[in-house]
This record gives structure tokens, C-alpha cells and sequence, in this order.
């Protein structure tokens, strides 16, 4: 099916309001990236969300869109609260998969002969990896509380410290989670994984600041240019995806009684005001802090790691959370509407949130800069710091890209990688990289992936978020 | 741009992994799809003992039935760390699946990893018959 697109401006372009579309559909991007998206089937995707109940103003997708099931990945859609619904779907099955970064006092120069050494002991004392188990195991109990409290548990266990919580997406724990209502299942898979990083396009990187384009926003997220930092990628393992699942399944069950006719099954949904709805949002609410939890605790052990391999003191690493974002998330946020305050249901499925200076919701050291947006890269190139921007929620409900998005099905990254090996390249590069899947690699590389420059460039220009800094990899650990 | 591996075919999708099968039955193409999934995740060495599982599954229809059995063989790993070695479907309908399963605990010596499967979605999911053979479209999360 040929989506038409019409060309708005050079970072812009409407996908006209046809057939059953409740509303127009909006995607970001520019005259390059835009040739990409007629390959597969994420425009398609754009347009089955326009369909849904109670969406506002326009579907909408982030310049690193490309093609998931149900939402496309990189896709944005608000939703009233009263006539609107919630979809499993448009928060994936990797609930709160987010990014964490953190900035070090080491210049990169001073770590340079030491980094195979440092990825050696993050890939050893970090669990990652298909089914890893971490060294955290949890009583029902004990994880109730971590899916009730999030971050702020991870911090009264010793990972960490109370001031990460203001530098993290809604202080690492969102309201409304009833661990109760979890299936057995659910509860049996977030046991034991606490503290893994999981396979596929997580991992951390140790990186250094290659560029910073604004030095007042810099400073004040505590950058500069040489410095050491560490970006993790990770989410809510088993659990989230175990929650998820359940609520797909339990929709679907209900879905004949709706009469609601889907243009595809993964976008399954249900009224934010049911029952259904509301136990799918405190579900959801668990899985997300879960995932904070994890990615806290992921940080002291990146930071006990370095601490160890380079006999240094934690003065002497001063490893400070800059902050934690998610983006696979489903969240009640107040946005204009035609000139009114209105609390929306915004699904954000690989896009992250980007508030701009002077937003309420803001903490306190970020009041005057706007949101850290981070945007991971692939592992051969860059990854950036961006700041929220006004035009953010102006366009697009507060909501920024999340990476680069790929380009290559995994399938044609490991035809195309065949024959070379992709440690060595990327080892030429000086970039370092050990990975627990046999695959990972190959389906990872860099070739797989947008140009991220040309993604951030987009959200620059479109006004979503400003480039602050521009991260380049020393050495990867994935799982 | 399809690749052909037996009774499925491996389709392009830019995130994740679908999957074409088939099958002369309808319980056929389930047993078909069951293997495929393995098959996409695992290398199985013989494991001479091995424990029996019975599990009932019930759906809205065929393509959610499907999904519910791909999700079930899933979990056995993900949440019981059970490989499921061998498939027997009992019985079958529309609505009903009725199956009875080899499994042995994972077991690192004799099962090797070939890629980690997350979920199964329901994005484009469809059991067709055409001219007799019965086909199953599946999109796997990885």
C-alpha cells in the first residue's frame, strides 16, 4: 500500500488524513531518511495508529521510525482520557527500556591504554546476555517493593545515591503500580534478573565527549570535551515483557466483546477508563520501575567495575548520573489542546520525552537547561546529549527521537556481515567491543542503523531538542 | 527477500524476525511452527531422559491460538528454564489446542543458544489454508 506524503518542510511531512484515520499522520524526517521508510512498513504503521479511539492532533513518528508491530518504532500518539484508549502495543514488550548516562572525571586520554581492560571486567562482572541471571535475588516480596518504589529501592539497598533520583525520568518510579495484580508468571521472571543488562541492542559504553556544540548547557550538565562517560541501555527484562504479554492476551480475549475492528492485532487496546485499562497502566507502572531499579543498580556496578580495574578511588572516577530516560513508555501528561490544559495518555514507543526550560514537571537543576535527551547511536559511531526544547511541545507532545532506528532487517545486517568479522573492524576504529550472542554483533553493526547524525539533526532542526554534546565510543559491552 | 530453511521461510522485517510456515494439517503446520521456534533459538544435542508436559491452550481463533502456543513454548524457557525437545499436538480446534511435550532443563552442555526470542507478536498474524496447505504468519520480538 503506497502511504502519500506531502512534504511540510525539510524536516516535516504529512501523511493526509484518508480513509479510517481519525486524525493526520506526521513523521520527522528529511529528504535522506525519508527514502528509507518506503522499504517497509512503518508508514502503514503510522496510519493504523491515526485509526485508534480518542487520538488527538496527529500520529506521529521520530525521525528514526522504522518498522515494529502495531506502533512503528519511533512512534508518538496522544489519547484523551475519556474517550481514548491504552495499547500494550504502543509501549512494547520491553516496558521502560530506557538510557542512563553518566559522566566521569577521567579524561579519556588518561584511560585510553586501559580500555580493553576496563570492557574485559564490565563484560565479566556485569550479567548480560539471553536469560542472564544477575547476583540480586529477590523475595516476592522484595520485588513487590521494587516495582512499587523503583530507583528509590535500588538507592535505600546501596546502589547508589539519593540525589541519582531527581537525575532520573519521574525520580525512578511511577505513581499508580499494584504489584497484586501481576500473574504468577510475571513475578517468577523478575526474580532473579535484576541487575542484568539482557541481549539484543542493550549494553553499555564506556565513551568520551568527542564534541560539544553548546557550552553553557554543557557545564551545566556537568560535560566537556575529552571527558569519560558511560551510557547504559537496558530495561525491564523478563518482567516487563512477561506484563506486557499477559495484557496483549488478556485484550485480545476481550477484544470480540469491543466490536472494535483493528487494522492490526498487535495494536490491541482498550478504554483508559475500564478496568482493563486501568490494571494494564498499573501493571505497566511496575515494569517501569522495575527497569529504573535496574538500570540504577546497572550503574553502581559499572562504577564498582571501574573503581576496581583502574585501583582508583570513587572521588578520584566521580561518577555522576547526568540522567535516565525512558522511551517505551505510556504516561498521563498535561499538553495543550487547543488552547486548554488537558490531561493526555501519551504512548511513546522508542521516542523519548524532551521538556523544555521552565517545564513544571522538571527537577530543580535542569529548571533552566530543559530535559537531558539521550540519543545512543550505533556502536561505531556517536551517541549525543540533546536538552528539551520549547518546540517539542509544540509538535510532538514533548517527545524527542531515541536512537538512530535501524535500517537493515537483522537478517540482511548478518548476510551483509558475513565473512568479516565486525570485532576486528570496529577494533580498527579503536572502539572495543565484547558481546555474549553469537549474532549480536553482526546484527548490531553499524551498517544495520541511520545515520544518527542525520536523526539528531532532524530533531535539532525540527525543533524538538538542542544538540549539547556528541559521545563517541571507546568500548562496548552487549548481550 | 525471503530465505528458505524446509517448512519455513524467513521473512524481512527491519526489527525483528517473522517467519512463513507450513504445513499439510492444520496440526501439521502447529507442530511445524512449534519446531520453527526452537529451531530459530536452539541447538538441541539428544538428551535421552526427558519430562512430559500436558498443556491446554484456548483462543479467539486460529491466529490467536497460535500465538498462545508459540507464547507457551516460550515461556517454558524464559520462566521454567525447560528446552522443549519434542512435540506431540493431542488434539486440536478453532478454539482449542491440546498438546503433550518433551522438555529436559536447560542445560548449557547440550543446549546451545542461537538467538534470544523475547515474544510473539501479534503484528500481521494470520492462519490461512490455500489449496489444501495450511499457512501461519508469525513476527517474533527479539
Amino acid at each position: 500500500m503506497e502511504i502519500e506524503l506531502k512534504e511540510i518542510d525539510k524536516n516535516r511531512w504529512l501523511i493526509p488524513k484518508k480513509g479510517d484515520m481519525r486524525v493526520p499522520g506526521i513523521v520527522f524526517s528529511n529528504h535522506q531518511l525519508i527514502k528509507d521508510l518506503r522499504n517497509d512498513q512503518s508508514l502503514l504503521q503510522v496510519v493504523n495508529v491515526a485509526t485508534l479511539p480518542g487520538i488527538v492532533k496527529q500520529s506521529l513518528a521520530m525521525p528514526d521510525i522504522h518498522w515494529g508491530y502495531g506502533f512503528p518504532i519511533g512512534g508518538v500518539a496522544a489519547f484523551q482520557m475519556k474517550e481514548g484508549i491504552i495499547s500494550p502495543g504502543g509501549v512494547g514488550y520491553d516496558i521502560n527500556c530506557g538510557c542512563r548516562l553518566m559522566t566521569t572525571s577521567l579524561k579519556a586520554n588518561e584511560i585510553r591504554p586501559y580500555v580493553k581492560d576496563l570492557i574485559s571486567a564490565l563484560f565479566k562482572n556485569i550479567p548480560a546476555g539471553v536469560g542472564s541471571e544477575g547476583a540480586i535475588h529477590l523475595s516476592k516480596h522484595d520485588e513487590a517493593k521494587v516495582a512499587l518504589e523503583g530507583a528509590s529501592w535500588a538507592v535505600k539497598k546501596g546502589f547508589g545515591q539519593t540525589e541519582d533520583l531527581e537525575r532520573t525520568e519521574d525520580y525512578g518510579a511511577l505513581d499508580g503500580a499494584d504489584p497484586s495484580i501481576l500473574s504468577d508468571r510475571a513475578v517468577k521472571r523478575g526474580l532473579d534478573q535484576l541487575g542484568t543488562l539482557g541481549s539484543g541492542n542493550h549494553f553499555i559504553e564506556l565513551q568520551v565527549v568527542d564534541h560539544v556544540y553548546d557550552y553553557w548547557t554543557a557545564d551545566r550538565f556537568n560535560l566537556f570535551e575529552g571527558q569519560t562517560t558511560i551510557l547504559i541501555h537496558s530495561g525491564s527484562r523478563g518482567f516487563g515483557h512477561q506484563i506486557c504479554d499477559d495484557f496483549l492476551k488478556e485484550m485480545t480475549a476481550e477484544s470480540s466483546l469491543t466490536g472494535l475492528q483493528l487494522p492490526d492485532r498487535q495494536l490491541v487496546c482498550t478504554p483508559l477508563t475500564s478496568d482493563l485499562g486501568k490494571r494494564y497502566l498499573s501493571a505497566m507502572a511496575c515494569a517501569a520501575n522495575y527497569a529504573w531499579a535496574n538500570r540504577q543498580i546497572l550503574m553502581h556496578l559499572a562504577q564498582e567495575t571501574l573503581i576496581t580495574a583502574l585501583s582508583i578511588s570513587p572521588n578520584e572516577l566521580d561518577m555522576k548520573l547526568l540522567y535516565d530516560v525512558c522511551h517505551n513508555i505510556a504516561k498521563k501528561e498535561l499538553h495543550n489542546l487547543d488552547g486548554q490544559d488537558t490531561m493526555l495518555c501519551v504512548h511513546r514507543k522508542g521516542a523519548t520525552r524532551s521538556l523544555p526550560p521552565g517545564h513544571p514537571v522538571l527537577p530543580r537543576i535542569y529548571k533552566d537547561t530543559g530535559q537531558p535527551v539521550l540519543i545512543p547511536g550505533d556502536m561505531g559511531t556517536y551517541s549525543y546529549v540533546l536538552a528539551g526544547a520549547q518546540g517539542a511541545m509544540e509538535l510532538s507532545f514533548g517527545s524527542s527521537c531515541h536512537g538512530a532506528g535501524r535500517s537493515l532487517s537483522r537478517s540482511k545486517a548478518v548476510k551483509m556481515a558475513k565473512g568479516r568479522s565486525i570485532h576486528r573492524e570496529l577494533e580498527d576504529k579503536g572502539i572495543i567491543v565484547q558481546s555474549r550472542g553469537k549474532l549480536t554483533l553482526k546484527e548490531e553493526m553499524p551498517e544495520a542503523y541511520k545515520d544518527v547524525s542525520q536523526v539528531v539533526e532532524v530533531v535539532h532542526e525540527a525543533g524538538l531538542a538542542k544538540k549539547v554534546a556528541r559521545l563517541r565510543p571507546l568500548g562496548v559491552i552487549k548481550g | 527477500m525471503t530465505k528458505t530453511i524446509s517448512e519455513f521461510t524467513i521473512l524481512d522485517h527491519t526489527a525483528d524476525l517473522g517467519v512463513d510456515i507450513t504445513g499439510s494439517s492444520l496440526m501439521d503446520l502447529f507442530e511445524n511452527a512449534g519446531r520453527t521456534l526452537l529451531h530459530l533459538m536452539f541447538r538441541v544435542k539428544p538428551v535421552k531422559k526427558a519430562d512430559l508436559i500436558r498443556i491446554s491452550i484456548s483462543g479467539n481463533d486460529l491466529a490467536d491460538l497460535m500465538n498462545k502456543w508459540l507464547s507457551e513454548i516460550l515461556y517454558l524457557y524464559a520462566g521454567e528454564n525447560l528446552i522443549v525437545t519434542g512435540i506431540n499436538i493431542d488434539s486440536l480446534s478453532p478454539a482449542s489446542l491440546n498438546a503433550t511435550l518433551k522438555t529436559s532443563p536447560f542445560n548449557p552442555k547440550f543446549h546451545k543458544i542461537i538467538r534470544e526470542i523475547k515474544a510473539v507478536t501479534y503484528h500481521q498474524i494470520a492462519v490461512t489454508n490455500k489449496n489444501g496447505i495450511w499457512t501461519a504468519r508469525v513476527i517474533f520480538d527479539l
